[in-house]
């Protein structure tokens, strides 16, 4: 379990992540969704110890993580797959991890078959390695210590299409076993298909937070109809919001129910009505990429 | 992927596991036992172990046939001859131990293992001083060497005394060199730059110490003027307090602030 309460960090002026709170429970996978520079890098570092909180608290299977004693054997991290030592081999550098975590050293080639690195791979130096074959060393680094809860920035980063399905089973058989997962992306695609909790944040604060069929829900309506331009007029005038979307047809937070019923007042003909689902998600998103976006979507 | 079954224990009862007693901190000589490693398993740190090895027989060799077979060709004198070059090249290693965490980025994965960064840092300082000791090891098996060398074949007719003073003396001021480059590198935490304010600062304070008005300072400051009479067993008078503020200036201040650098500052990948 991840347990992140009022997390604050200020460079200077700036504030990377402003009063963040959540909670990622055993048996889940929890997305961790933000634009570049959101601060979900920072907020990872604060979590494990390497960047000191300016206020707020992280606990890790309820300790802070500093006070895990041997932390590799109870929490996998993997925050930048490139940051390893170019001129050391894949085995050397899980070999380091396992004498530092107290492993058999049978664990190594356990976990270089799991992630599929052969023999001859393993061999050869770091920097000889595509972001692919770093990517699924930084996944085996962080097994190795056979942990309950995994924490990955971007593991996504670099994989082959074949590489994010085999990394999304593994990890959804981990959480399947009551492991715990928090996985950082900043593409909505990537991980929708397996995580079952999603936290979005943007500029440093959390503008959505909870199931993902809770925000899919909440995500609002799409429709499209005959006459969009009438049908956005009676939804404001209603008290609802209506945002016309790329290609034609409106966004609106209505329920369709609500939205058939004015459609039907208005004797518009509608062409499309749904949940926006997956879309509003992705289109919540890319409002937050938006430059000028601050306001958050509340779920 | 049934793989992960095989691999992964049952994580319904991992609380209790943490309880259990496997939660117990990383033991200290681990720790050091793994820096030991980490300065050998790579092309630099062996490329600079390789150097100093090569340096230390150089210079015993041109002790071997320069100057006049009566001449400085005591057990001693190869002693001292050979513990110039550990002097100037093992530091580098205590140097580099400490800065790979950042130039090489791998304080990433080191600082999630063992969150308390202190214990690494006295880790790689206790791993910097074993290996100084070696050097020094070495140092003494090949001055044996070449002491008798000499006098197969140049008949020198050495003396083969060494004094507990002169041992004592070569085994801490090689011990305080490496001290001085980890703590060199825990404060500046970048390779070339610890690197050469290592070799250059010293060496900038011995030109100094050759004007007549610094000649005052350079006597308590320039560590390479306050070690020579611990190496030669020389020690006597105020050599002690000079001894011990050019370290005050040295050693105690930037391992002092190094190691709250290290324990204070963020570890960030890029």
């Amino acid at each position: 379990m991840i347990e992140v309460a009022h997390l604050t960090r200020r460079y200077g002026r700036y504030v990377a992540v402003d009063d963040v709170s959540f909670r990622v429970e055993p048996g889940t996978v929890t997305g961790f969704l933000g634009p570049n520079g959101a601060g979900k890098s920072t907020c990872m570092r604060m979590i494990t110890g390497l960047t000191p909180p300016t206020s707020g608290t992280a606990t890790v299977l309820g300790r802070p993580y500093v006070a895990l004693g041997n932390p590799g054997r109870h929490v996998g991290v993997l925050l930048d797959a490139a940051a390893q030592h170019a001129g050391r081999t894949g085995r050397e550098i899980l070999t380091l991890g396992a004498i530092m975590m107290g492993l058999d050293r049978h664990r190594v080639d356990e976990m270089l078959e799991l992630v599929g690195l052969t023999g001859e791979e393993s061999r050869r130096r770091l920097r000889n390695y595509s972001l692919g074959m770093r990517q699924r060393l930084g996944i085996a680094h962080a097994l190795l210590g056979d942990p309950q809860v995994l924490i990955l920035d971007e593991p996504a980063n670099g994989l082959d299409p074949a590489g994010i399905r085999w990394m999304r089973s593994l990890l959804r058989g981990f959480a399947d076993e009551g492991g715990t997962v928090l996985l950082s992306s900043h593409l909505l695609h990537e991980i929708e298909v397996v995580a079952d909790d999603l936290v979005v944040i943007g500029r440093g604060r959390i503008v959505a937070n909870g199931s993902k069929a809770q925000l899919m829900s909440a995500a609002g309506t799409t429709v499209r109809s005959a006459d969009d331009a009438r049908l956005a007029t009676a939804l404001e005038v209603g008290g609802f919001q209506a945002a016309p979307m790329n290609g034609g047809g409106i966004h609106t937070d209505a329920e369709p129910c609500v939205v058939g019923q004015l459609a039907l007042q208005q004797q518009v003909a509608l062409l499309e009505l749904r949940e926006a689902g997956t879309s509003g998600l992705e289109e919540m998103f890319l409002q937050l990429t938006a430059a000028d976006a601050r306001e958050g979507v509340a779920a | 992927m049934n793989a992960t079954s095989t691999v992964h224990s049952d994580r319904a009862h991992m609380s209790e596991r943490l309880e259990a007693g496997t939660a117990s901190a990383i033991p200290f000589g681990r720790l050091v036992a793994l820096e030991l490693r980490k300065l050998t398993d790579t092309r630099a740190g062996r490329v600079l172990i390789l150097v100093a090895i090569g340096l230390v027989v150089a210079v015993g060799l041109i002790g071997v046939f320069s100057g006049k077979p009566s001449q400085d060709k005591n057990l001693r004198d190869f002693l001292a001859l050979g513990s110039l070059p550990l002097q100037l090249m093992l530091p580098l290693l205590g140097v580099l131990a400490v800065t790979a965490e950042w130039s090489q980025r791998t304080g990433l994965v080191t600082f999630t293992l063992e969150p308390r960064r202190s214990r690494i840092a006295f880790a790689k300082w206790v791993a910097a001083l074993a290996l100084g000791a070696a050097g020094v090891v070495i140092a003494l098996v090949v001055a044996f060497g070449f002491t008798g060398l000499t006098d197969a074949l140049r008949s020198s007719n050495p003396s083969w005394h060494l004094s507990w003073q002169v041992v004592l003396g070569t085994v801490v001021g090689q011990l305080l060199y490496m001290s001085i480059g980890v703590a060199f590198g825990m404060l500046i935490q970048n390779t070339p730059g610890a690197i050469v304010a290592f070799l250059i600062l010293p060496t900038l304070w011995s030109i100094l110490g050759s004007f007549s008005w610094s000649e005052n300072i350079a006597q308590w400051a320039d560590t390479n003027r306050t070690l020579s009479p611990l190496y030669n067993a020389t020690m006597h008078g105020d050599d002690w307090a000079k001894l011990v503020v050019s370290l005050l200036i040295w050693l105690a201040l930037p391992m002092i602030a190094g190691i709250w650098r290290m324990t204070h500052s963020e570890v960030k990948s890029a």
